[in-house]
């Protein structure tokens, strides 16, 4: 065929089908949508915490304003419900840590130091980072 | 050979007459010993010659027979119809347009593996006379599980991500940028840096890890997306050299 020949129709194809079981009907999609709702959940909690650091900033009083409207129950019910997803969150970092970390995840058995460092380190240290800035954060506020 | 009556529902899509996809019934006789191929093929040869569908090797080599088998994307050269009861039902993969029943357009596919040059890249060529390039067994090691992908797109099919963003480059791509990346001898991580940093890139997988489960030569592409995001970040923070000659 000549270079210059003009390219055949293209067939019409049907359009793309999701996998079987998605977005919630297996387990492991359930897993990924829970995985991205994390980030609204993650948003809403930050927000708050923004709001509680400008409370105090705006003295005593705004800051036990604030206090009393977080105690209220549709607060407290979201505050778990944040607090389920960041666990959840943090589970999962942990997990996918775990696959960095191990160099040689199928039949060869042996991790390879650098990656081992490289992965498991900085992660435990992000781990650790929050774990400290959290006990921090629970002293300040309490 | 005992035989065995066994129902098959095939996706069927025929452009010039089907507006969309629509499930067909068959029934025949299976050996004890035959596999979802097999099934199919006996379909082809004495039911109904207008069902099409791809394969080549029926060994589990090529990569050319994947398919969903009751909802989960398989090499259909390696799944046995004694492992399955009731009604078996065959689709095409997901993820991917199809062309006819059980036929996907790979063209996205293989831009994506292209995209990611998939081949050893070299500031200087060394000359024939000069010999190979030598490489220890640890170096092998590095890299050896990466290059066991076969292209089959099974992970393709099973992943979520693609599902919502057709533009990932997605798990084999991915698993095989890292395979050059970890290989002694090459020297071309730079250019790779620009497809897995991009925005379809490493970042945008969260691991569902659906595609090591489906991947028949247990490559793990859904490890290797986890190292190249850390390879990926080290590069951006210049901590680990980018080696670009070209």
């Amino acid at each position: 065929m000549s270079a210059h020949a003009p390219a055949a129709p293209k067939t019409r194809t049907a359009p793309p089908r999701p996998p079987s079981g998605f977005p919630l009907g297996f387990y492991r999609y359930r897993n990924y949508v829970l995985f991205a709702a994390t980030s609204v959940f993650m948003a809403l909690g930050c927000f708050a915490l923004l709001e509680a650091v400008y409370a105090l900033s705006r003295g005593e009083a705004a800051w036990n304003a604030w206090l009393a409207a977080m105690a209220k129950p549709h607060f407290l019910v979201l505050s778990t419900v944040i607090l389920l997803f960041t666990l959840y969150f943090a589970f999962r970092f942990g997990w996918v840590g775990r696959k960095i970390g191990a160099g040689r995840i199928g039949p060869v058995p042996r991790p390879p130091l650098p990656m081992l460092v490289l992965g498991v380190a900085p992660l435990g240290g992000f781990v650790t980072l929050w774990l400290i800035l959290l006990a921090v954060l629970a002293g300040v506020l309490r | 050979m005992e035989l065995r009556k066994v129902k098959f529902e095939v996706l069927r899509f025929r452009p010039e007459q089907d507006d969309e996809p629509v499930f067909q019934t068959y029934e025949i006789e299976c050996m004890e010993d035959w596999v979802v191929l097999d099934a199919l093929n006996a379909i082809k040869d004495d039911v109904d010659p207008t069902l099409s569908h791809r394969w080549s090797c029926r060994m589990g080599v090529c990569g050319s027979c994947g398919m969903l088998v009751n909802g989960r994307p398989v090499l259909t050269c390696a799944a046995f119809v004694r492992n399955y009861s009731g009604t078996i039902r065959v689709e095409p993969l997901s993820n991917f347009p199809i062309v006819r029943d059980l036929v996907v357009e790979l063209d996205s596919f293989v831009a994506k593996i292209k995209s990611v040059k998939p081949w050893i890249i070299r500031k200087i060529e060394k000359d024939v006379a000069e010999g190979e390039y030598r490489q220890s067994p640890e170096q092998l090691d590095e890299f050896k599980q990466f290059s066991m992908c076969i292209n089959c797109a099974l992970c393709y099919a099973a992943c979520p991500v693609l599902a919502n963003e057709p533009d990932f480059v997605g798990p084999a791509a991915i698993a095989l940028a890292h395979r050059y990346n970890l290989d002694s001898r090459d020297e071309g991580n730079a250019e790779r840096f620009e497809v897995l940093d991009s925005h379809d890139g490493v970042y945008a997988c969260s691991y569902a890890n659906e595609c090591s489960q489906v991947c028949p030569k247990h490559v793990d592409p859904g490890g290797a997306i986890q190292q190249a995001k850390l390879n990926d970040f080290l590069q951006w923070a210049h901590l680990l050299p980018k080696r670009s000659f070209t």
